[in-house]
């Protein structure tokens, strides 16, 4: 496990939440539940910040979702006492794909779930006056793990800088039930799907090399020397580099002496 | 001398609001009797500021530099700000405001340009160490990045410095194994160094709050003269402190340790001469 201290992480991250909404002119949040560890742990983290009364969840299966993630998904929403909705979101996934004539991918469904969710979140979030709170992490960003203008879509991402293997560590400190913990962690887009299976490596594998290469700016050679394979090495290189349009805004055209997201340079704080 | 520590958030970008922070932390301090009162580096316009220097600089002309100048009647006053002066020059400042007017200018020197730090792009960096005299004492300041080069607060060693005022914006990082971040500890060594080795009363005074997701650290503190940390701000969270500055803690820690008086600048100078020359 990269070294890491759980609890000031947790401080760290609730300070965040709460500012982040408050500079913002917000009181409340929305979040997604799935029913899985990250946002269970981004639920935990945002009630500490603002409390259980603040905060909205959506759970959001689809006809094929397993029933135990709804389950799991009912149980942290109880035990830290926030109110929750439940919207099946069969009919929208479904009657758009009636319309489609050609044959449907897995793939194609599960994008097409997740960018659905996205549109039910950000309906509540205005009609509640309230943020978004993401739950992807710094596996999936860095891989690209996620669906573009989906899941990924928020106003804010407060365990974006936390690896998968240091998600689980935060969430054995913070009251979240066994059973999320303990299960594989899925993106439950398709029946069985797992995210190692997926990945093609584990998370405590995948977060060593991320963790050596990103943070600790290991080169190639060093790696190798370390034991890695030197195809999993580029490989995983490979997936950083064809992944990054996800972590950064389309390109703008450049016509003009300045311009959007080139050169008129603002922080997204501007003025808060 | 009594010193306030205002360890404060300010607003990204709005210099009137961050100055109504500053006029409320001055009043309260000047009515408990400091003499002094000292904010965190760029705290009158805050720290990511990209293309918004522009528009946060402060010039000899601004209505909030003259509403400062009349603010430092009966108080000192260290704060940080964009300063524009010539008209499209920028500089990473600590002003110093005394009785009215202001009293000493310091222009960071070394501007962090890596990672998250994009100073150099915005600012010209400034090219002396240069204390004043002030309340009995010679003050020399000190922004951010300049504290982690030890040959700064050496050369204000060297002038006869027993105040170090070390302003920062240190957002904190590199969660390993520690409760704390290893960036604030960065400071607090630095900060003993100073107090130790050079005799100083050592104030550093760092911000809070978060700007696009960097979070900023606090743990302000003070180190008197020949001793470690003595007095600590909350890591964090917005925190004002007022620390008694004795004036006799610099003489006797230079007769624990004469650095002062075994230092030897005509060999540093003539060993750097011939470092870069020979």
């Amino acid at each position: 496990m990269i070294e890491f201290h759980p609890e000031t992480a947790a401080g760290t991250i609730t300070r965040f939440i709460r500012e982040t909404l408050d500079k913002n002119g917000f009181k409340r949040a929305v979040i997604g539940v799935s029913g899985g560890i990250d946002s269970a742990l981004v639920l935990a983290l945002t009630v500490d910040a603002i409390g259980a009364e603040n905060i909205h969840a959506l759970m959001l299966p689809y006809r094929t979702s397993a029933p135990s993630s709804l389950i799991d998904a009912r149980t942290i929403c109880q035990n830290l006492s926030v109110i929750w909705s439940e919207i099946d979101i069969s009919p929208m996934v479904d009657g758009y794909f009636a319309q489609v004539k050609a044959e449907v991918s897995p793939k194609q469904i599960g994008n097409f779930c997740a960018r659905q969710r996205m549109a039910v979140l950000y309906d509540h979030s205005e009609k509640q006056n309230a943020l978004v709170i993401g739950t992807s992490n710094k596996s999936e960003i860095l891989i690209g793990y996620s669906t573009v203008f989906g899941d990924s879509a928020a106003s804010m991402y407060p365990i974006g800088d936390l690896y998968k293997t240091q998600v689980f560590a935060l969430a054995e400190i913070l009251p979240i039930p066994s059973s999320i913990i303990k299960k594989a962690p899925s993106a439950d887009l398709w029946q069985n799907q797992t995210d190692e299976a997926d990945i093609g490596l584990s998370y405590a594998h995948l977060d060593e090399l991320l963790d050596l290469m990103v943070d600790r700016r290991m080169t190639r050679a060093e790696l190798i020397d370390r034991g890695f394979d030197q195809n999993e090495i580029d490989a995983l290189k490979k997936r950083i580099r064809l992944s990054h349009f996800k972590r950064t805004m389309p390109s703008v055209c450049k016509i003009s002496a300045r311009s959007a997201g080139i050169d008129f340079r603002y922080p997204r704080d501007w003025g808060k | 001398m009594k010193i306030t520590i205002a360890q404060i958030s300010p607003v990204l970008g709005d210099l009137e609001a961050n100055y109504d922070m500053h006029k409320l932390n001055v009043e309260q301090a000047r009515d408990q009797g400091s003499q002094l009162i000292v904010f965190p580096e760029l705290s009158l316009s805050g720290y990511q500021l990209k293309d918004m220097v522009e528009e946060t600089a402060l010039t000899p002309s601004h209505k909030i530099f003259s509403d400062l100048c009349q603010l430092s009647n009966g108080i000192d006053i260290l704060l940080g700000a964009p300063w524009e002066e010539p008209s499209g020059i920028f500089y990473n400042a600590a002003l110093y405001f005394a009785e009215g007017r202001l009293r000493h200018i310091h222009r960071k020197v070394q501007l962090p340009n890596f990672g998250m730090f994009e100073e150099a792009m915005i600012f010209k960096p400034g090219d002396t160490f240069v204390p004043f005299e002030r309340h009995g004492h010679r003050i020399g300041l000190l922004i951010c990045r300049e504290i982690l080069f030890p040959i700064n607060p050496y050369l204000l060693f060297m002038q006869n410095t027993d105040v170090i005022l070390a302003v920062s914006n240190s957002p904190y990082r590199g969660i390993r194994t520690e409760g704390d971040y290893y960036s604030l500890k960065l400071w607090e060594r630095m900060g003993e160094i100073c107090s130790i080795h050079f005799h100083q009363h050592y104030l550093f005074v760092n911000r809070t709050g978060f700007e696009d997701g960097i979070g900023f650290g606090g743990g302000s503190f003070y180190a008197p003269p020949g001793q470690s940390i003595q007095e600590r701000a909350p890591y964090y969270d917005p925190h004002v402190m007022t620390v008694n500055i004795d004036p006799f803690l610099t003489r006797r820690a230079r007769l624990n340790g004469h650095y002062l008086r075994d230092d030897k600048p005509e060999m540093v100078l003539k060993e750097l001469k011939r470092i870069l020359h020979d």
